[in-house]
């Protein structure tokens, strides 16, 4: 498990940072893989939440 | 007073008609007491997934600060504006004045699509002698491996004795 230095200010518009966080299939990779801190694990799901919804992230692999 | 970040989707088939809308979001925004601090235009985008059978949508981001009363009002009447396709108001703390990373990734393929007319004609110079390069060592490796199993056999055949 390697500590992964985030920047102090991301948002929902990095979405090459977010991509590094979610699957193939497009689910949230849990902060025991990734070793994220629990508060920025937390900012992490919330932003890429609003980014699927933004279709800047896919919710899944099986979109039509 | 409120600060908001406002996504939009248009619609791409309008995408020569954004400046005309910016002007009525702008109307719209100035009618219910809404100030616009930032206006980002990022472009045309690929999304996703398809929205309302798009593939495709023009986004917009607005930096904006306003009573929290009348964003109701605002959604009201964008949810029946045809040429939206999706639309998000987030409050935020504060606004970063800065270019959001959208913008500036919008921004470098742009400049990657001019460039890679040059780009295409290095790397096709290159090409050749990368794969020269790898068919030789395959072929060291692969007499490597049968030295190996030549040697072994021959371990075994001295233990058989």
């Amino acid at each position: 498990m390697s500590k992964y230095e985030l920047p102090k200010k991301f948002d929902y518009k990095n979405v090459s940072l977010l991509k590094q966080f979610i699957t193939e299939t497009g689910k949230i990779i849990p902060a025991r893989v990734t070793g994220v801190s629990a508060s920025n694990q937390r900012k992490l799901t919330r932003y890429i939440k609003i980014a699927r919804f933004l279709a800047l992230i896919p919710y899944t692999d099986m979109h039509k | 007073m409120k600060k908001y970040e406002a996504v939009i989707i248009l619609n791409p088939n309008l995408s020569s008609k954004v400046d005309s809308f910016i002007k009525d979001f702008e109307k719209l925004l100035k009618a219910n007491t809404f100030n616009i601090k930032k206006m980002e235009d990022i472009g045309r985008r690929q999304l996703s997934y398809s929205i309302n059978n798009h593939n495709k949508g023009h986004y917009l981001i607005f930096n904006i600060e306003g009573n929290a009363e009348n964003i109701i009002d605002i959604e009201n009447k964008i949810k029946y504006n045809e040429s939206i396709i999706r639309h998000l108001f987030i409050s935020v703390k504060e606004h970063d004045g800065e270019d959001s990373q959208l913008l500036v990734d919008s921004r470098n393929k742009k400049s990657e699509s001019e460039d890679e007319e040059s780009n295409v004609k290095n790397e096709v110079k290159k090409k050749p002698a990368d794969v020269e390069k790898k068919n030789e060592e395959k072929i060291v490796s692969e007499e490597e491996s049968i030295e190996y199993v030549s040697s072994d056999s021959i371990e075994e055949d001295s233990k058989d004795e």
